[in-house]
């Protein structure tokens, strides 16, 4: 007996748990992470172009320990993920050598790969709680995670 | 009856298809609602025809029948 269900994740985490999302995805895309001295000196290139976006239904609670922002890079491709005045998660996507577009479109894949790390954790993280173990894991060629999880192994 | 299983894809953009199998038909909503609790929101669910065991009916949460039933 089965059924089938299609969900959307809800990004809602404190800010250590989107940052290592981002982490991730830096990572497995090609992405450097930046270091806040480099940014400050950096911030100033009035010739990049930038887009923002954020990703939808997302919150990020409240940190009081650290500051809520990080930064990658790849190329003169630079994405600045920071907790907006609302709460969510917004991205800022600035480059030089791409068009707008491009940035937008390249903003839009970073996050929802974000989003698929998120939700990846927090669903692997919460089944294990409730005793169910991943028997088989892997990624197909479009980027998808497939997962077959158990209980009782 | 053999022990709950998902089959979980979540494509690039994060959205998850989920197929829980395993289980009986009460148990097998119990357990997509409590996926759906975790994950966020649920957009859709689909009973397959394994739910219902022989017969081949499919009945979506809107209500719908989209198969058929043998010997009807």
């Amino acid at each position: 007996m089965s059924s089938v269900c299609v969900l959307t994740p809800i990004v809602i985490g404190a800010w250590p748990s989107i940052a290592a999302a981002v982490a991730g995805v830096a990572a497995s895309m090609g992405f450097n992470i930046v270091a806040p001295e480099r940014l400050e000196l950096e911030s100033q290139q009035p010739t990049r172009r930038k887009v923002q976006t954020e990703i939808p239904e997302s919150e990020i609670l409240e940190d009081e320990m650290g500051s809520e922002r990080i930064v990658i890079r790849q190329g003169d491709v630079e994405i600045v993920f920071e907790r907006d005045h609302d709460g969510s998660l917004k991205l800022c996507v600035l480059g030089e050598k791409h068009s707008k577009a491009e940035l937008e479109r390249i903003g839009q894949e970073v996050a929802g790969r974000v989003v698929q790390q998120f939700a990846y954790h927090k669903l692997i993280t919460e089944l294990k709680k409730r005793n169910y173990a991943v028997i088989d894991e892997h990624v197909e060629k479009d980027q998808s995670i497939q997962i077959r999880v158990r209980q009782g192994y | 009856m053999s022990a709950p299983q998902f089959d979980i894809r979540i494509d690039k953009a994060g959205k998850l298809t989920v197929k829980v199998s395993g289980v009986s038909g009460e148990e097998c909503m119990r357990l997509s609602d409590m996926l759906a609790e975790i994950v966020g929101r649920e957009d859709s669910r689909e009973k397959t025809s394994e739910f219902y065991g022989p017969g081949n009916v499919r009945v979506s949460t809107s209500g719908q029948i989209h198969g058929h039933t043998h010997g009807a």
